[in-house]
């Protein structure tokens, strides 16, 4: 092996491989002259062991052996040599001891007890590759490429990468050694390749072309339009397994992406997202790629730390911590977010906790921009509890094991390469030299000045003067201040270098003094350029030594503090300090919404485990063991509000308006649980959301059903079994009509094209099942491919998926009834329907609900005949009517919106409140769970302070499945507990020695509506 | 008085229009005067368009045969007209159609841009404010720095002249934006730019106080003529603020400038600026309050309360509702202010901040804001109480003695469809 690569042994191999050939062709060679043989001679094994680039000069000989002595070696986190020897030969580590006779003519390096470490590796990095897509994007249309730009496995790093000698020095200050860098650009990213750190050229950094495969849920550079939010970019990454596994299958075409592809999924699969959430969400995408992801986090992952215990996956986390705030102000200190200070406190206790809990774990240096940080970091780490060995194995064995490259790196054990750092003292423990770094057997040596440190206060003897000076802390001083002016110095290496301008009468004028450091800094001697120009002989001796202070104490057990005592859930303002439980509770003598027949009673509700346990007419007593007991005296209990259109607590993109149809991506897969919005509708007595895709395509996404238990992640919000609902969208949205005069060429622009669209889609859906249909008949043959927008589009054939569809005027409402009868199937809501008041008769008829605005109108042409008796006119004729929101803001007043349908139409107290409770959850198939208050059902009730139609209604209590989760009570400490955490964590700040500071910028909010393209508001005159 | 109402009604259902009277009575009703007090049986006189008598029904005698008409409000509400103030009501119709849209001119410094001449009073969207109560606006131009100049009108009128309360009431000032992400932040978090708009609008404050101070013009420059009445106090100069950095910053200004009817419009940081603003004289429009609060970790609550924290401050204050879909959301107002009920203030506060309070802050309370003698009879009568949702109904609205119809377009087509139901 070791031979092998020697290059004067290719040669030579070449060269008898080449008699060979020469054999095979003599015929032709014969022909040629002798001088042409012998130069093709010679050149041959060039051309075939790749191009040498010539050498300037002489070739250097290398020392076939070095020993680096007298060091503290760490071989593996777990394994050390106090006082020891490493051998290298060649590019590789040959041998590591204590003690050892080594081979004649071995280059000895004498360490002086410095400590030796394996050289870091980073698994992720985009090093010498930064942008490099953007300008080679090679997608021509009409190619055998896969159809979607974002989704490019052939994308090989290693043709595209440069060095980049800034960055490696970066890294190589860092301590690393090697790294897999890789084009950090779209979804399917392709593979990275392997960088040895050296000062090589470009092509000997390579180490190996391929090391792994990289993916992310971020579009990156693709110009097309699909996909435009996260739920798309899931979808898509979806769909092309399913496309790859079919294509692996049928055979039928060529297809460039995926026979890259085909390759790559055998390297380690690294899934970069920007934090645990988005963790998740790729977690739910592992199953189907059949490799197992290493996810490349955002450095909060114990924001999830109990799900990612039970799911440990593995996991690289950022050594890149949020920087602190400048806080000079007290105005913007007030204005950072709770969450932002608790994000800063919390990412170096990451690891830590991650390491508690048992996840495995490696660093990644991607982002930090000094490599003093990076060391910081390091420090601060093991400072909040991740032991030295955790840590150094966290940033060599881990990496080496997550990039299949154990054999050849990882730790300092014989046979594998000589990467190593040198330092001066241990860098985990305090900031200190580095001293060498050594790439596969080659040394870079850092410049190490001083070695020997100038300090204390010194008599300079030159020219017969006798001057004082002092020196501490890089500063340089005169005893006496009137002497002379000017003076300064300069160490380096064990040379120090002074000037001054003296003063005296006689000596007066400008003096330069080179001198040698001896004897550890007590005495120097040199050369002085005096006042007349000549060169005169100086030295210097310390008088008085002055102690180094030690500023980098070593890390002691006493500043190792629990930091996650205060993680909240979530993490932010208003977080529940503990997950609440559901509990027992009792509400007495309070006037209880039923929404059943009894309609509104005086009495009492009993919940236990969750659910309503009984509902009790009148003052009969209770049981009241082991129960909160609730005085609800003037008060009134409602079901919980559900909001049957809402777009709160959705991360990055309502609309996937990348297509007319996006029937594959579901809002399910894009639950933002940590949305203060999810809060504050607590505050107004929401339980339940229909999380819904934006209008901006005919057919849009499937929705999420979930309970605002604030403080769970977004799978436990979810309503379990819940059933399944999607998105459509009629007129101005989807005809792009308020889009601006760019957007008129996407098919539909008109509402005669927004019908054909669906009888389009529907019969391609139609065709899709027939198929499998014919296929699954006997299973012959090549499966057809699986297409996630045509199984989706059956579901809703079949039944299995209900439409909610945003609608305004009355041709189009009745456009999309018909189209529905004639597919046999049903459209389950319109919503907004604004237009429905006149034609409820025909909704009866089909079946469809309502779920209205109370009174909006005016913001386009299409709501130019909404009337605010829309509701009352509809629930008259009998069709289900809901009001929902649409709006972060109303939706925490839809009590007050519900009660405009007394006003507008004049419809009855209890039928308003249905509007916002019953009606919707029927809307939504969820009546026979919530709704109402009635026995078994679940425990979301709403405690109101009034009566909860009223101006002056506020909720007082929100429960969900019997949880606690919004009480008026604890808001006034709840303030004033997030009031403390921000000082506490402001004043930590201040305290930070030597912080990284960044000025705090307001961040705008952009909540999202029907009609939010991306993930900001297209166009604020224009809305729903 | 049987015939007399007879006739009153018969001509609003036929002329769909206004009903014009010399006398009115207003008998028994719940009287919410405006200024914090009520009568809970009230006696109401009105005579050529001026409330000429208000005073307790059962102590007050009168002669039948004196009035036109008499009407019997027994249990019901009297409020004075609810104001909107700071609105694009009457400037635009469909905010998504380009056409209908007369709010913003291109231009930043544009105090010469007038509201009042675009204010269109047959606006589809103004009928359906005026049935909740809202019976004075104030249509004011967006955009810019400084977008033009609003005027005070009443939602009823053959055109603007006749609609118009208070002509070029002042100009709109939109304070620079302190700190926003993308835009280059500094270490004190006022960046560049802000300064440097800061300075651009003090200069043209300088050019237009310097401007009114000239005895002789040689040419006329209409912007500036525009400004001039800022500064002898005939113009009210309204600072669009929310943030503290800009409500500070308003007040040093006001104060250099020596403006003499300066108004903050917005005024989310108020209460940190509270004894300030006070001592400043700076009276305040606050925000819609059926908002959301800007940052996450603010109370969530903290719209609803910025009144009352406010009031707690000794602040002059009124409710404005400017933001999404503005213009059709004016008929909301009364319902802000009765959200407020629940969050500090009591009733009568909530509705003289929607009415006497805005008056006084748009300079038109002499005449209008509240029920009192000798102001104009500009109020309405409600079923129930007016600042809830279930109880707003508006029977009867007085428009400077005028009697207006309650009725707008949309009850027409909820008629329509009604009946064609019930015909089914």
């Amino acid at each position: 092996m070791e031979k092998f690569e020697n290059k004067n042994f290719k040669i030579v191999l070449g060269k008898i491989f080449s008699l060979g050939i020469l054999f095979y062709f003599h015929k032709q060679i014969f022909r040629m002259s002798f001088k042409k043989i012998i130069f093709w001679w010679f050149l041959f094994p060039y051309l075939i062991f790749g191009q040498e680039i010539p050498s300037n000069g002489v070739q250097e000989s290398k020392h076939e052996f070095v020993a680096l002595t007298n060091a503290e070696i760490i071989i593996s986190p777990d394994k050390k040599i106090k006082s020891g020897y490493i051998l290298i030969k060649g590019d590789k580590i040959f041998k590591v001891g204590k003690k050892t006779k080594f081979p004649k003519g071995t280059k000895i390096i004498d360490c002086k007890k410095a400590i030796i470490m394996h050289s870091f590796i980073d698994p992720y990095s985009d090093l010498g590759l930064l942008g490099k897509r953007k300008t080679n994007s090679h997608r021509i249309e009409n190619t055998a490429y896969y159809w979607n730009e974002a989704i490019h496995p052939e994308i090989d790093a290693s043709l595209y990468y440069s060095r980049d000698k800034k960055n490696i020095e970066k890294y190589q200050k860092m301590g690393y050694g090697s790294i897999s860098t890789h084009i950090a650009d779209g979804i399917a990213r392709g593979t990275g390749t392997l960088i040895n750190l050296s000062d090589k050229n470009t092509r000997s950094q390579i180490e190996k072309n391929k090391t792994a495969s990289y993916y992310s849920l971020k579009k990156g550079s693709s110009k097309q339009k699909y996909p435009s939010s996260q739920m798309g970019s899931i979808a898509l990454l979806k769909q092309a397994y399913f496309d790859y596994y079919h294509f692996i299958e049928s055979k039928k075409e060529n297809n460039i992406s995926f026979n890259h592809w085909k390759d790559n999924l055998d390297l380690p699969q690294f899934f970069k997202v920007d934090n645990v959430l988005e963790l998740l969400r790729a977690y739910k995408i592992e199953k189907l790629s059949k490799a197992k992801f290493i996810y490349v986090g955002g450095g909060d992952e114990y924001n999830a730390i109990d799900k990612l215990k039970t799911l440990n996956p593995d996991i690289v986390i950022p050594l890149n911590y949020p920087k602190g705030y400048e806080i000079s102000d007290p105005y913007i200190a007030k204005k950072i977010p709770l969450k932002k200070l608790k994000q800063w406190e919390l990412a170096p206790s990451n690891a830590s906790i991650l390491k508690s809990y048992g996840v495995s774990f490696s660093f990644t240096a991607h982002g930090i921009d000094k490599a003093k940080s990076f060391w910081k970091n390091i420090r601060k780490t093991i400072q909040r509890g991740l032991s030295e060995e955790q840590m150094l194995k966290a940033l060599t064995i881990e990496p080496a094991r997550q990039l299949n490259l154990s054999s050849l790196m990882g730790s300092l054990s014989p046979g594998k390469y000589a990467n190593l750092c040198i330092y001066k003292e241990n860098p985990f423990q305090k900031e200190t030299t580095l001293l060498s770094s050594w790439n596969k057997g080659l040394e870079k040596k850092w410049d190490t000045s001083p070695i020997v440190e100038a300090l204390g206060e010194y008599q300079i003897n030159i020219n017969g003067i006798g001057l004082k000076i002092k020196i501490k802390d890089k500063k340089i001083s005169f005893s006496n201040d009137s002497i002379g002016e000017k003076l300064s110095f300069e160490t380096k290496n064990e040379d120090i270098t002074i000037r001054f301008l003296l003063n005296d009468s006689i000596h007066s004028g400008l003096y330069l003094l080179h001198g040698k450091i001896k004897t550890n800094g007590s005495i120097f001697e040199g050369d002085a350029l005096l006042p007349n120009g000549s060169l005169l002989t100086w030295n210097a001796y310390r008088t008085k030594e002055e102690k180094k202070q030690n500023k980098n104490k070593p890390v002691s057990d006493s500043t190792k503090t629990s930091h996650y005592i205060n993680l909240w859930s979530p993490n932010m303002a208003y977080g529940h300090d503990s997950l609440p439980k559901a509990k027992k509770m009792i509400f007495k003598n309070v006037t209880i919404w039923t929404n059943e027949k009894e309609g509104k009673i005086s009495g009492s509700v009993v919940i236990e485990n969750g659910k309503i346990k009984s509902v009790i007419k009148g003052n009969k007593k209770i049981p009241e063991e082991n129960a909160i007991v609730i005085n609800g005296e003037g008060k009134h209990l409602t079901s919980g509000i559900i909001d049957e259109h809402s777009h709160i607590a959705i991360s990055k993109g309502v609309n996937e308006s990348g297509q007319a149809i996006s029937a594959e991506v579901s809002i399910g897969d894009v639950v933002n649980s940590n949305d203060i919005n999810i809060y504050r509708q607590l505050a107004g007595g929401v339980t339940t959301s229909q999380l819904l895709h934006g209008s901006a395509n005919p057919i849009g996404g499937q929705s999420a059903l979930i309970k605002l238990k604030w403080g769970y992640l977004p799978e436990e919000m979810l309503i379990s079994n819940a059933p399944k609902f999607i998105k459509f969208a009629l007129g101005e949205n989807v005809k792009q009509s308020n889009w601006g005069d760019a957007n008129t060429s996407r098919f539909p622009q008109t509402r005669m094209g927004v019908e054909q669209i669906y009888y389009d889609a529907f019969n391609r859906a139609k065709n899709y099942k027939e198929q499998w249909a014919k296929f699954n008949l006997n299973k012959k043959g090549i499966a057809p491919r699986k297409d996630l927008e045509l199984i989706t589009l059956n579901e809703i054939l079949e039944g299995k998926r209900n439409i909610t569809c945003h609608s305004y005027s009355q041709s189009e409402i009745n456009m999309l009834m018909h189209v529905a009868d004639s597919m046999q199937i049903k459209i389950n809501t319109f919503t907004h329907i604004l237009e429905g008041y006149k034609l409820a008769d025909k909704m009866k008829t089909h079946g469809a609900a309502a779920s209205t605005f109370s009174d909006w109108w005016a913001y386009k042409y299409e709501v130019n005949d909404a009337i605010p008796h829309n509701a009352s006119l509809l629930h008259k004729q009998g069709v289900l009517v809901a009001i929902n929101s649409d709006d972060a803001e109303m939706g925490r007043r839809l009590n007050q919106e519900a009660a405009k349908a007394i006003k507008y139409g004049g419809m009855t107290e209890e039928d308003a409140w249905k509007m916002i409770t019953l009606n919707p959850a029927k809307m939504l198939h969820l009546d026979n769970r919530m709704g109402s208050i009635k026995e078994g059902k679940d425990a979301d009730l709403v405690l109101w302070s009034n009566h909860p139609l009223s101006i002056k209604a506020k909720a007082e209590k929100t429960i969900i499945d019997g949880i606690l989760f919004y009480d008026i009570k604890e808001q006034d400490s709840l303030i004033e507990r997030n009031r403390l955490e921000r000082i506490r964590i402001l004043t930590l700040m201040m305290n930070e020695k030597n912080i990284e500071v960044i000025p705090f910028t307001k961040e705008e909010s952009h909540p999202f509506h029907c009609n939010t393209i991306g993930e900001i508001e297209l166009n604020k005159e224009n809305l729903h | 008085m049987a015939t007399r109402f007879f006739i009153l009604f018969t001509s609003l259902i036929f002329s769909n229009g206004s009903f014009s009277q010399s006398s009115a009575l207003i008998l028994n009703g719940i009287l919410h005067i405006g200024n914090g007090e009520t009568i809970p049986s009230a006696f109401i006189s009105i005579k050529n368009g001026i409330i000429s008598k208000v005073g307790n029904y059962l102590t007050t005698s009168y002669n039948k045969t004196e009035w036109d008409t008499i009407i019997d409000a027994k249990g019901k509400h009297i409020y004075p007209a609810f104001i909107a103030p700071n609105t694009t009501l009457g400037l635009t119709e469909i905010d998504a159609v380009r056409a209908t849209r007369d709010y913003r001119e291109v231009g930043f410094f544009n105090p010469h841009i007038r509201s009042q001449i675009a204010y269109n009073v047959e606006s589809k969207v103004m009928s359906t404010v005026l049935t909740n109560g809202v019976l004075i606006c104030q249509p004011t131009p967006r955009g810019g720095r400084v977008s033009g100049s609003s005027s005070v009108m009443k939602l009823y009128g053959w055109n603007w002249q006749d609609a118009t309360i208070l002509k070029d009431d002042g100009v709109h000032v939109n304070w620079p934006i302190v700190n926003w992400k993308r835009k280059e932040p500094s270490k004190n978090g006022l960046t560049k730019k802000y300064k440097q708009e800061l300075s651009e609008l003090e200069s043209f404050f300088c050019l237009a106080l310097n401007y009114s101070a000239k005895k002789n013009i040689d040419s006329t420059d209409i912007r500036l003529e525009a400004m001039k009445k800022c500064f002898n106090g005939d113009r009210r100069v309204y600072f669009h603020a929310n943030e503290i950095q800009q409500l500070l910053d308003v007040i040093s200004f006001v104060e250099k400038f020596k403006i003499k009817h300066p108004v903050i419009v917005g005024g989310y940081d108020a209460p940190i600026a509270g004894k300030r603003l006070k001592d400043a004289k700076i009276p305040v429009m606050i925000r819609r309050t059926h908002n959301l609060p800007d940052m996450s970790d603010d109370p969530v609550d903290y719209c609803f309360r910025l009144p009352s924290m406010l009031k707690k401050h000794g602040i002059l204050f009124c409710l404005e509702n400017s933001g999404d879909m503005e213009a059709m959301n004016a008929r909301n107002i009364p319902f802000l202010a009765g959200t407020t009920t629940s969050y500090g203030l009591t009733e009568e506060e909530a509705i003289e901040a929607i009415s006497l309070s805005t008056c006084k802050i748009l300079g038109i309370d002499k005449k209008y804001g509240s029920i009192e003698k000798g102001k104009s009879a500009t109020f309405f009568i409600s079923d129930g109480n007016a600042l809830d949702m279930r109880t707003n109904n508006v029977s009867t609205i007085f428009v400077d003695g005028k009697t207006v119809s309650t009725k707008n377009f949309q009850f027409n087509l909820y008629k329509k469809y009604k009946n064609k139901y019930q015909n089914q």
